[in-house]
């Protein structure tokens, strides 16, 4: 604190100086550092005072660079300004030899040599040092001795005096100040000398004018101040207010009141200070590390120089050429990615320096490294990762990009690359080709994942976002830009890189214009006929020829699985549902995509979802459903397409993690409604289960097709009231129950009406001909799941009843009964003459079925009960004499089938260990029925359809599930949509073509067995 | 239904006569028609489907017979009214009841049953209670759909003395039920139970009787079977399920500890040959540890559920059986009849 209480009164009686003689309490300090800075002055109001001024002016400057060099131990800076130093004294040589040699100056040589010498002695902290430091400071130590040898006179009298050095320090950020402000302005009036006069004896009594005129200075002065240095927040502030009033008093105030105010300005200046303190907090913050005196004014100084410096730079420099301004650019960029660099002002620098480079017709090279420069600072600016570019920044740096890409365009004789090293740059000659080091591609990617980042940022429902969208026109065109220049230019791993770019802009738009085009033109809304003039090529043409120029060059992976995924995305957009299949199952990226990283992964899913809705509407019911049951299962659909955070994960992930998810988000514009998704997948599990429910009602082993759809069939059961449906779902619910009923109409009514139509079908863009698809499926799966309910009361139907019932063609009820017929889900023969169909009522009755069910269970009771008993016997002697008995063994083999085509490898390892009652009298084969699950067991991994002959003695109907079914369903299931290859129960019916026999096919039979054997298994 | 009071079994007939060596202070259960009638009704008002009613029996003990002369209902408290207090109501009501002269003394609770499901935990917590504080309590179970079909069908049940060992106990590890040698049939013990009419009862019920339908008396000649086979098994198959979860569970934790035995002998041979070795070798032994800390025992699962599920199986098992017996005994009158015809 005492610190900042001293700078404060450093600064303060600055002012002072300038201002206030009237102060009697300036301490010690002060009125020492007043007569330093007397000498300056009064040197200084002899000569010509801008020549003058301005080598001084440049000399502290550097000075001071020195100085924080040193604080740092930055040893090549210091070297460097010491360089300089030594030039900018030269040239300052007439003036000095008037002059003499400034004192600040010899203070500054001996600091330095006395701070080298001090480096030197330090092994530890030379040993510390990285090789540029350690020989920047052997060199600055010889340097600064052979230099110092001319200035011994004064530097020894300096030595003398280090009092003076101590002070100077202190007060060296306002002694700098005030020379470069001060100067000017007591200069204009001859108060300078009563000043001088006054600092060397301050209570020296004042004269009215005396102090008049010098108040009327400081006001001056601080509004130069103002002028040059704006960083100085705190100094020009308080100099500001300070001396405004003092002027104005100054100027009214009687030589009494002058007098008065000194107990006022002396607590005023306590005020000051005060003030001072905490408002120097802020910059200390910065500058923390310096820990100096002068910290804080030292970084602020850089920041205020900087500006001033670059005019002067060039303002002098008559030559300004390509290796000066190469120079320059470098002295920026120096800057860049310190503590403390104004990023603002940087970019200023740039620009201005662009500026200069066109106005000197440099050349385009230089101009095309400076715009590189430009570019990569304006991403600099906001240091934090995760925070996004402002949108005007962003704008800028479009604008800066843009103009690269016509410089690049105009002119090609312009080499970039990554690899160009700074040394091999070719600036200059323009015969040579330039050779600019830089990657506009990089660049390129990084704007658009800042376009990203600012989508994400925005708030998808406010009007900026929309503004905010406008500009991916512009992104997109930048982006063509550079493919043509890379096409021509590029190697092809970039062009592999812009051009999957391109392809990330494309994929998830709908092509209207070529949607129409395959329509006939058929006139449509205005909206859409906006949207089509905005879409130049058919996407389509275009994502096909992107996409296989990546397949064939690309050589990292991961290009072209993102690539694979947008081309599946877009023909599923656009329903090209078999390219989009065959494609999805050529890439077999089902197997592996959980290698992939989480972006990719969110891409895979996206692309299955829009797969998925793709063969809903193509009518593939099962495919579709499928596809989303993926993403639907685990209810975490917006978490998995990246279309937002689930609050339920909140409290287990911490700020770091959710941040890392926030920017994985799919901006708004392009996500997948998620109600679509629901319905489209919900209204599939409807369409498949609500029949396959009503022939399994009896069925113990019945598996759910989808859980997600029963969940909500148990919360439509749930409800005490039920009220015409609202929501979506409920329509769904509603649906199903009408269905379940075979009452097509009214489920009819309950899927497609205004409010479905609204929130869903009109989504898509062919929506009549999805609602077609979807009554004309009701109709079918509404006449299947009526038969499978009602046949029991039938003795005969005719087909007519049923096609006036369903309102279908009779061929239609033909064929579908007939498939039923043929997978025996429905026991009954068709009457060709009558045309009726003939129930055969062989199905067993429901208490039947229930007898069955429980004898099963109660074989499974007796077993797992077994098992307790061997486990105390010890010995597995009990096996022997129950053989005999059948009953329950029956189950055994019948579970070992399954279990064996499910687990090929570890059903031997099982069969050893746990199944040695086989070895003593455990025949295979042993009874007639039994010789199918040979052949079962030998298909092994392929046919799910294992085991299903176990309950084979009293059911025909099970057999169907044999070879044909696992073979087929197998196969396709196999490239079939299948992440999760744990969900067993759609194993066999992944293929889809084995009709509606698919479900009861081995995979959820064996599945079922398989995981219950499995847990058995562990336990051994 | 209210009307479908059966006649036949208001004279004394005594609903169970096995378990002829009862231990117990009640040896038999005379129950007044008022209560029985006062149950249905309650039923029949309150109850539905698979909701199940409950009540308190009140009479008292005379010799070791125990007479229920009354009873009451518990309110059926839905879960808005969660401050209610039972005990506070059952005081209060035994409070009033004595004001009018009626028999107060608590002697057990009743409760109705869906398809003879009713060995539960819950009922075997509060029986326990019940029993715990007043010796001679009875549950008296009343199945409304069997007495819909046409046979009343009320039983008094109690604890056996083992099972209230075990309960007081709270040990239901293997072991414990294996010490106490309790199986699922010998949990409880059904008390018989006599009838006993008023002359008012009796009366009313003649007077009943006149009024009743035709198709209300004859329900117990109705043949089909299927509904009510159909529910039993589903509920049988329920239980099985449980059952057969529970042999799982149970199976685990028995080759758990088996395994864990296996190791824990490995052990201990291991540190007998290095002791051995290091005696050999003239070092000190090995410190003995604590065998039991280093291999805590797996936690044994509590086998009284699976003791009630098998109770209610055999209950269930009882009732088709029982059912089925009757129906066929009714199908080949039936076809007697018809042939006649």
């Amino acid at each position: 604190m005492s610190r900042f209480f001293a700078t404060g009164s450093d600064s303060e009686s600055e002012e002072s100086t300038s201002a206030d003689e009237l102060i009697t309490k300036a301490p010690g300090g002060n009125f020492k550092q007043s007569l330093l800075l007397s000498d300056d002055e009064e040197d200084t109001k002899r000569v010509v005072r801008s020549a003058k001024d301005k080598r001084f002016e440049e000399l502290t400057n550097l000075i001071k660079t020195i100085r924080n060099a040193m604080k740092i131990r930055d040893m090549s800076k210091c070297l460097e300004e010491f360089e300089q130093l030594c030039r900018a004294f030269l040239k300052s040589k007439t003036i000095v030899d008037k002059e003499g040699v400034p004192s600040f100056y010899i203070r500054l040589l001996a600091d330095l040599e006395e701070y080298l010498n001090q480096l030197w002695e330090d092994k530890e902290g030379k040993k510390k040092m990285n090789k540029n430091n350690a020989k920047a400071l052997s060199t600055l130590r010889q340097k600064i001795r052979k230099y110092n040898r001319d200035y011994e006179t004064e530097i020894a009298a300096y030595k003398e005096n280090p009092q003076e050095s101590a002070d100077e320090e202190e007060e060296k950020e306002p002694g700098d100040s005030g020379s470069s402000s001060d100067s000017d302005e007591e200069g204009s009036d001859d108060g300078v000398s009563a000043k001088a006069f006054l600092k060397k004896k301050p209570e020296a009594t004042s004269e009215a004018s005396k102090f008049l005129k010098p108040a009327k200075g400081s006001g001056d002065e601080s509004s130069s101040s103002d002028e040059d240095d704006e960083d100085w927040g705190s100094d020009s502030v308080d100099s500001d207010s300070e001396s405004s009033d003092e002027g104005g008093e100054g100027v009214s105030a009687s030589l009494a009141v002058a007098f008065l105010k000194k107990a006022e300005k002396s607590g005023k200046e306590h005020v000051g200070k005060k003030k001072k303190t905490k408002k120097k907090d802020r910059p200390e913050e910065e500058a923390e590390e310096e820990g100096g005196e002068e910290g804080e004014g030292g970084w602020e100084k850089v920041k205020g120089g900087a500006p001033m410096e670059k005019p002067k730079m060039f303002a002098k420099g008559t030559e300004i050429n390509v290796p000066v301004v190469v120079k320059k650019l470098n002295e920026i960029l120096q800057a860049r990615g310190k503590k403390g660099t104004d990023r603002a002002a940087q970019i200023e620098l740039l620009h201005a320096l662009a500026a200069i480079t066109v106005e000197n017709n440099l050349g385009e090279g230089i101009s095309v490294k400076i715009k590189f420069n430009i570019i990569a600072s304006l991403y600099d600016y906001n240091p934090n990762l995760a925070a996004f570019m402002k949108p005007d920044m962003w704008k800028k740096c479009l604008d800066c990009i843009d103009e690269l890409l016509n410089i690049l365009f105009d002119n090609d004789n312009i080499f970039i690359g990554e690899n160009i090293a700074e040394d091999s740059e070719n600036l200059i000659t323009s015969d040579q080709p330039y050779r600019v080091r830089g990657c506009i591609l990089t660049l390129v990617e990084r704007m658009d994942e800042e376009f990203t980042k600012i989508m994400q940022n925005t708030d998808p429902h406010s009007q900026e976002y929309v503004d905010n969208l406008k500009d991916e026109g512009r992104v997109c065109g930048i982006i063509d830009r550079l493919l043509d220049y890379m096409e021509t230019k590029g190697s092809t791993e970039e062009v592999c890189r812009i051009y999957l770019r391109r392809i990330m802009h494309t994929y998830y738009k709908f092509d209207y214009k070529a949607h129409r085009r395959s329509l006939g033109l058929q006139g449509e809304t205005k909206s859409e006929q906006d949207q089509e003039e905005s879409e130049g090529e058919d996407s389509a043409v275009i994502m096909d020829r992107l996409c296989k120029f990546i397949y064939a060059k690309d050589r990292t992976d991961r290009i072209r699985t993102c690539a694979i995924l947008s081309h599946i995305y877009h023909h599923a957009l656009h329903s090209r549902w078999y390219q989009a299949r065959d494609l999805m199952l050529m890439s077999h990226l089902q197997d592996n995509i959980q290698h992939a990283d989480p972006p990719v992964q969110i891409l895979y899913n996206r692309t299955m979802v829009q797969l998925g809705i793709c063969a809903f509407r193509q009518g593939m019911i099962k495919d579709a459903h499928n596809a989303l049951l993926d993403i639907q299962s685990s209810g975490r659909a917006k978490e998995l397409l990246g279309q937002g955070l689930l609050m339920r994960n909140m409290q287990e992930r911490n700020a770091e993690q959710e941040k890392i998810e926030k920017r994985r988000q799919v901006p708004f514009h392009m996500h997948i409604n998620l109600e679509l998704l629901e319905c489209v997948y919900l209204v599939s599990a409807m369409l498949l289960e609500i029949p396959y429910m009503a022939a399994h009602e009896f069925d113990a082993r019945r598996r759910m097709i989808s859980k997600q759809f029963h969940h909500q069939l148990r919360v439509g059961e749930r409800q005490p009231l039920l009220g015409p449906p609202e929501s979506m779902r409920e329509h769904v619910v509603a649906a199903s129950k009408a269905m379940k009923m075979g009452d097509w109409r009214t489920c009819h009514s309950f899927i497609i009406n205004e409010k479905m139509n609204s929130k869903v079908w009109d989504l898509f863009p062919e929506t009549t001909r999805v609602r077609e698809m979807l009554v004309r499926k009701i109709q079918e799966e509404s006449l299947r799941t009526y038969l499978f309910t009602y046949s029991s009361v039938y003795d005969s139907i005719s087909m007519q009843t049923l096609s006036e019932m369903f309102e279908l063609e009779i061929p239609t009820v033909h064929s579908i009964i007939s498939k039923m017929i043929i997978n025996e889900e429905l026991m009954a023969s068709l009457d060709q003459p009558t045309q009726t169909v003939v129930m055969h009522r062989t199905e067993p009755t429901s208490l039947q079925n229930m007898a069955l069910q429980l004898a099963e269970k109660l074989g499974n009771l007796v077993e797992n009960n077994e098992r307790v008993f061997d486990l105390k016997q010890g010995v597995y002697g009990g096996y022997f004499n129950r053989d005999q008995k059948g009953g329950y063994q029956q189950k055994q083999n019948y579970q070992r089938g399954g279990f064996q085509s499910k687990r090929g490898t570890s059903s031997g390892n099982y069969q050893k260990d746990g199944y040695q009652g086989k070895q003593g009298g455990y025949q295979r084969g042993y009874q007639g029925g039994y010789h199918q699950r040979d052949h079962q067991g030998g298909g092994g991994g392929y046919q799910g359809g294992g085991g299903y002959q176990g309950g084979g003695g009293y059911h025909q109907r099970d057999h169907q599930g044999g070879g044909y079914q696992g073979g087929g369903g197998g196969g396709y299931h196999q490239g079939g949509y299948q992440r999760d290859h744990q969900k067993d129960h759609q194993g066999g019916g992944g293929g889809g073509r084995g009709g509606g026999g698919g479900y009861q096919g081995g995979g959820y039979q064996g599945g079922y067995r398989g995981g219950y054997r499995n847990q058995n298994q562990s336990n051994y | 239904m209210a009307t479908r009071k059966e006649p036949s079994p208001v004279s004394t007939v005594a609903m169970a006569s096995t378990s002829g060596t009862l231990d117990s202070p009640v040896k038999q259960i005379q129950i007044e028609g008022l209560v029985v009638l006062k149950i249905i009704k309650h039923y029949q008002e309150e109850g539905q489907g698979s909701e199940v009613v409950q009540g308190v029996l009140l009479g008292l003990v005379v010799e070791d017979r125990l007479e229920i002369t009354n009873c009451f209902p518990f309110p059926q408290h839905t879960e808005d009214d969660a401050d209610f207090d039972e005990v506070q109501y059952q005081m209060e009501m035994m409070r009033s009841l004595r004001h009018v002269n009626i028999d107060h003394l608590h002697v057990g609770w009743y409760q109705s049953t869906f398809y003879g499901s009713f060995v539960s935990r819950a009922l075997l917590d509060s029986q326990f209670s019940y029993q715990h504080a007043i010796e001679e309590s009875v549950v008296l179970i009343y199945d409304p759909i069997k007495t819909a079909q046409g046979s009343l069908s009320l039983k008094a049940y109690r604890l056996t003395p083992k099972l209230m060992e075990i309960c007081k106990e709270k040990d239901f590890t293997p072991e414990g039920l294996k010490k106490a040698n309790i199986g699922f049939e010998n949990m409880f013990e059904e008390v018989p139970i006599i009838i006993k009419n008023s002359h008012l009862i009796s009366a009313l019920l003649f007077d009943l009787e006149e009024k009743s339908t035709v198709h209300d008396k004859h329900e117990l000649l109705n043949l089909s079977s299927s509904n009510h086979l159909e529910k039993s098994l589903q509920l049988l198959m329920d239980r099985v399920d449980d059952m057969s979860q529970d042999i799982v569970k149970y199976n685990t934790y028995s080759r758990n500890l088996s395994k864990q035995q296996q190791q824990k002998h490995q052990y201990v041979q291991r540190r007998q040959q290095e002791n051995v070795q290091r005696q050999t070798r003239g070092e000190a032994a090995l410190p003995e540890e604590d065998i039991t800390k280093m291999f805590k025992p797996p936690q044994p699962p509590p086998r009284m559920d699976t003791l009630l599920i098998a109770g209610q199986v055999n209950n269930y098992c009882q009732n088709v059986k029982e059912f089925t017996s009757q129906n066929l005994g009714k199908l080949f009158m039936a076809e007697a009849l018809q042939g006649h015809n």
